[in-house]
């Protein structure tokens, strides 16, 4: 298995080398994204006009509709969100930023992100199988038992991607917990690195209950057991508790990492240290951490929950910002006293710190239990989670892979190009779901791609769609970009940014196998982010 | 800060005392408290996002690379600094929260607390569409899809001045009843009845929409809901019940 | 791989083929395989997919198994921590079926069990967990025996821990088919549902015990045995035992 024996392509195909692993996820989980993209540029077609917009006929339109729901919903979340933060950015840069030389189960490793591509292409296959899945990402029975269509597939898109997650959680606790370079102690250890920490172990925790609550529906569904069918003694509110009480810390498995990306983007960029460094990660990534699992009947609010549980998780929700806040602080007073560098990847930083905002606050009116029962179900939740999701999330992976692009390719991204996609998304993500907020608030409920109640909120969908538009052109000009950056950039430096953590001080661009030249040694007073004095 | 604590605190008094009863003569009316309190979270979150906002927004101008290969200054903050820069924003979060959370728990009771005298109706959703029964077993329907306002039936009909209590189920699936005009919705499920109740203060026509997704037909799951004087509800409830 | 090159892994791409084979086989078999049959009862595709996905899963596994015990890894032992966490998901996953078991039974009250229960008969649990204490106490005679590098009683004794797994799953067997017998199948009400589940998954466990087992044995007719493998298969097979006084206290004598 020498170096000069072996293919090149059987070295890429086969690898196990955790940073041809991480770039494997970044394809994968764009190209999730890019057909979640393009199904939600269908979605937002329909919705611009009343009535039939793409198909005459009212029935055709309702089942297709609701399969390109289920397709973006489902593929954002699970395979472009989780997989992108936790699979690629975990991937290719905490070891570096821990100074190892891989993984501590290359092997593993390398299952997981093939676990990663068959549920893609079994989710995929959804489109072409007779009976295509209808039952949206939640998938809540009675209807996804009674429905004609391929629940099963569903079910096992859900169980692929969460034993390759369980299987990712415990390689990088592990490969954190004993192979961090010689003498680099807990609190010189990367924002990133616990954001991913902590990310990975709500999915050790939670994923298998979600697995438990799937696995009860396919067997209701095609075994005929009874686990939620009321009229045998099953309970029909079960699948929601199991599958919220994975599902609502799954959000912090997205907003935990993206966070940690921003902080690290903008300590790079701003050259400065992170501020408040303990209360950031005890504080906020440990409080979160330890919340998430306390709040999940924010979900059930308009379920039909006993009154005194929904008023107990109601605080508990609310008292999420507490340590979200303190993030939140570390994040802001990064900037003060700095000096920044504004290239793409610190626009997309930038305007993060806005969105953050926006999708954050709005959250907090929908965890009060009297307020959403008003609400639920509405554009307006639609607009929080794509403000934190679509916005914020997306924005800090963008930021993320605009920052560390020199290091993964070589090459230096085309910063024009960079700034014109990053000022058509921004123009195009607030257009598209600003509107959302207001019709939401006057009662346009979700999952509807006709409103025939409510024609005053026509001129909304239209504008919607203009937005959505823009966000296509900008994202294909991102994209684009990326790819010819990467093939015909200009040169890049091992270290473009004069950034302090390992990933840039002690690699070439990009890593060899192997990662580092030599030996790390971490001295007592060293920090990823040893900036100014 | 400590006025909000305050009236934390007062909003919780006020609850556990507005438990043991309403005024009989003044019926609670949860939309109208609903747009209340939503202005007084608007003013709650924009003055924290505005304050976030306005800070990034300088320090983002502010700190600006005065040349290429300037680097940032940030404090290196000692212990106490440290411990007061997480507790004091925690505190302050914390007191907003509860703050919210008072507010929010008083407004819960006034939507779960059934005023007496309420009307009761059955509301059965089934896919797709809704059925509503009266006390004297009238019942009413609406199907968005049939040709005549005769074919398609009137929905909700209710009389105005009276709290009206719905005990809903569902037939198949899990439905949701929205009533975005009064500012409510509530699962409906087979095997469980669950209940909303409203206050149909002035007469109206709005719509109850279903908020739960439940297959091909969801979006077209609604039905009017109208809110008219009790003289022409009881003539209407006759003139149902004869049909 | 010589000694030389496991020193210096840095100078070479590192890759194997196992990992992408196991994935393919699992994907043929199990969401293939399972829709074919289920959702579009299309039997000959059923048994085409799992025809071709076995022996790729076979062979991946087989080659990753051989890795597995020559391949030095970067750092050694850390297997032995990774198979303690992995259970910790493993708990939840219970958990999440038990707890659906528990909702069930609780709002149930007085009805229990439900209508179409037979009687069961107490001995075979009773048997099977003497049966499995007992294969987790053979395992761990085996574990000694090749501590003190005894490979012959290692390989005699992890043989008859697997003869013990499989008179388990024998019993199991057994005793569905008996009660399915007396028209009580996964379908009949909610507590055939959850004894079902439980137990199915369980012995679904027990049968991924006895596959690392033989995964174990086979290398150690050719003289190889990997410490850390070995112990990390004993763990799983402690906890395999230990959910099982879960499944029957809670299932059978609850
Ligand atoms: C990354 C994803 C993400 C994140 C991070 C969040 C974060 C939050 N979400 Fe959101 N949410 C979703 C994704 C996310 N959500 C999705 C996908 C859904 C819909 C699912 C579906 O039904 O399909 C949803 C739905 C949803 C609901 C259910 C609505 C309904 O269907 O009825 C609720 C209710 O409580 C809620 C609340 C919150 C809260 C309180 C936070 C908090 O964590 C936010 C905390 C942040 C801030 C508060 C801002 C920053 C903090 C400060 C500036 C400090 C000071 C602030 C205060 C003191 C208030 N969300
Ligand atoms: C990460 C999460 C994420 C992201 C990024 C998005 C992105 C977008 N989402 Fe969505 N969305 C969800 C998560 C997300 N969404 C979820 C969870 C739901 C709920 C589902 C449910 O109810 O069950 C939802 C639901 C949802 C709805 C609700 C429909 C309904 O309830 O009736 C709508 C409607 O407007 C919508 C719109 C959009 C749009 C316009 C974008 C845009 O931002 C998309 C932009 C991207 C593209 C347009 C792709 C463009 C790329 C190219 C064109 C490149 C091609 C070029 C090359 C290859 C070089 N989304
Ligand atoms: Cu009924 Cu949606
Ligand atoms: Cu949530």
């Amino acid at each position: 298995m020498s170096a000069s024996t072996t293919p090149a392509w059987k070295e890429w195909v086969f690898t196990t080398d955790h940073k041809r692993i991480g770039v494997m996820y970044l394809v994968g989980s764009m190209a999730a994204f890019v057909v979640a993209g393009l199904m939600a540029l269908l979605i937002r077609v329909e919705q611009s006009s009343l009535g039939p917009t793409i198909f005459e006929d009212p029935t055709v339109v309702g089942d297709n509709y609701n399969t390109w729901l289920y397709f973006h919903g489902a593929a954002m979340i699970l395979a472009f969100l989780i997989p992108g933060l936790t699979g690629f950015f975990a991937n290719y840069f905490l070891p570096l930023m821990i100074g190892a030389a891989d993984v501590a189960f290359p092997r593993i490793n390398a299952f997981s992100v093939w676990l990663f591509f068959v549920a893609i292409i079994l989710a995929l296959m959804g489109f072409v199988i007779p009976d295509t899945p209808d039952i949206m990402w939640t998938g809540y029975p009675p209807y996804s038992v009674t429905t004609s269509a391929n629940t099963a597939f569903y079910v096992f898109t859900v169980h692929l991607l969460g034993f390759s997650s369980i299987l990712g959680a415990v390689n990088f606790l592990i490969t954190v917990i004993y192979m961090r370079a010689p003498g680099m102690g807990w609190n010189q250890l990367n924002v990133f690195v616990w954001t991913t920490v902590a990310a990975f172990v709500i999915q050790l925790i939670f994923i298998p209950v979600l697995a438990s609550a799937v696995t009860m529906l396919l067997f209701d569904k095609y075994l005929g057991t009874h686990f939620f069918d009321a009229a045998a003694g099953g309970d029909v509110l079960l699948y929601q508790n199991l599958f919220w009480f994975y599902s609502h810390p799954a959000v912090y498995v997205i907003f935990l990492p993206a966070m940690g990306v921003l902080i690290e983007v903008v300590a790079g960029m701003a050259k400065n240290m992170v501020f408040n460094y303990k209360a950031c990660v005890y504080g906020g990534i440990f409080g979160i951490t330890l919340l998430s699992g306390e709040v999940w009947v924010h979900h059930l609010y308009i379920a039909g929950m006993p009154d005194w549980i929904r008023v107990g998780q109601m605080v508990s929700t609310l008292l999420i910002s507490v340590p979200v806040g303190l993030m939140v602080m570390s994040l802001w007073g990064t900037l003060y006293r700095s000096s920044i560098t504004y290239n793409t990847a610190m626009l997309y930083a930038a305007a993060c710190f806005f969105l953050v905002l926006i999708g954050g606050l709005t959250g907090i009116p929908l965890a009060m239990v009297s307020m959403t029962v008003h609400l639920s179900e509405t554009s307006f939740v639609h607009a929080h989670f794509h403000y934190i999701m679509a916005l914020f999330s997306t924005f800090a992976i963008f930021a993320g892979v605009y920052y560390w692009f020199p290091k993964m390719t070589g090459k230096m991204a085309n910063e024009k190009i960079g700034k014109l996609g990053f000022l058509i998304n921004f123009a195009g993500v607030n257009i598209t779901f600003w509107p959302l907020f207001i019709i939401g608030l006057d009662g346009m409920p979700r999952r509807y791609w006709d409103y025939e109640m409510y024609p005053q909120f026509e001129p909304y969908h239209q504008v919607a769609l203009y937005g959505a538009i823009l966000i296509a052109i900008g994202m294909a000009i991102t994209i684009l970009n990326w790819i010819g950056s990467a093939i015909g950039g200009e040169k890049a430096s091992d270290n473009p940014w004069g950034a302090q953590s390992l990933e840039w001080t002690d690699t070439v661009s990009p890593p060899g196998a192997g990662n580092f030249k030599h030996e790390i040694k971490i001295a007592a007073d060293w920090t990823p982010y040893n900036y100014g004095k | 800060m400590k006025g909000r604590l305050l009236s934390a605190f007062a909003g919780m008094a006020a609850m556990m005392s507005s438990a043991t009863g309403w005024a009989q003569d003044k019926l609670p009316d949860p939309a109208a408290d609903w747009d209340h309190l939503w202005f007084e979270i608007l003013v709650d979150l924009f003055v924290i996002g505005g304050i976030f906002a306005v800070a990034a927004a300088i320090m983002l101008i502010k700190y600006k690379a005065k040349s290429p290969d300037a680097v940032g200054n940030g404090p290196r903050l000692t212990k106490v600094q440290a411990l007061a820069w997480a507790f004091i924003p925690a505190t302050i979060f914390m007191a907003d929260d509860f703050f919210l959370a008072a507010k929010g728990w008083t407004l819960w009771n006034t939507y779960r607390t059934v005023p007496e005298n309420a009307m009761e109706i059955k509301v059965t959703g089934s896919m797709w569409n809704w059925e509503f029964e009266y006390p004297d077993g009238t019942t009413s329907t609406y199907y968005p899809d049939e040709a005549t306002e005769a074919d398609k039936g009137d929905g909700l009909v209710v009389p105005v001045g009276r709290a009206v209590v719905l005990r809903m189920t569902s037939t198949d699936v899990i439905h949701s009843f929205g009533m975005a005009n009064y500012r409510v919705k509530e699962d409906l499920m087979p095997g469980r009845i669950t209940y909303i109740w409203f206050n149909p203060k002035e007469v109206k026509n709005s719509f109850v929409t279903c908020t739960e997704f439940c297959g091909t037909n969801h979006s077209r799951m609604y039905a009017p809901v109208k809110a008219i004087a009790p003289a022409k509800f009881k003539e209407w409830l006759k003139k149902q019940a004869d049909a | 791989m010589s000694e030389a090159a496991a020193g210096h892994h840095e100078h070479h791409w590192e890759w194997s083929w196992a990992p992408m084979a196991v994935v393919i086989g699992v994907f043929l078999i199990l969401p293939l395989g399972f829709s074919t049959f289920f959702v579009y009862e299309n039997v000959s595709l059923t048994i085409a997919l799992c025809g071709i996905g076995t022996p790729i899963l076979l062979a991946g596994i087989a080659k990753w198994v051989a890795e597995g015990l020559t391949v030095k890894p970067l750092v050694e032992g850390l297997a032995g921590v990774a198979i303690p966490l992995f259970i910790v998901s493993e708990v939840f996953i219970f958990l999440g079926l038990f707890a659906s078991y528990w909702t069930i039974r609780l709002s149930a009250g007085e009805m229990w069990p439900p209508e179409g229960t037979p009687v069961f008969d107490k001995s075979i649990p009773l048997i099977m967990t003497v049966i499995l204490v007992a294969s987790s106490i053979t395992y761990h005679v085996a574990e000694v025996k090749a501590e003190a590098k005894d490979l012959g009683s290692f390989r005699n004794w992890v043989m008859i821990t697997l003869v013990l797994g499989f008179v388990f799953l024998g019993l199991t067997i057994y005793e569905y088919q008996h009660l399915l017998h007396m028209d009580f199948g996964p379908s009949t009400n909610s507590y055939s549902t959850a004894f079902y589940t439980i137990t199915g998954f369980h012995a679904s466990h027990v049968l991924v015990g006895l596959c690392i087992f033989i995964a174990v044995l086979i290398p150690a007719f050719k003289g190889l045995e990997n410490h850390t493998f070995t112990s990390s298969a004993g763990v799983y097979w402690h906890f395999v035992d230990v959910v099982w006084f879960f499944v029957a206290s809670q299932l059978y004598f609850w």
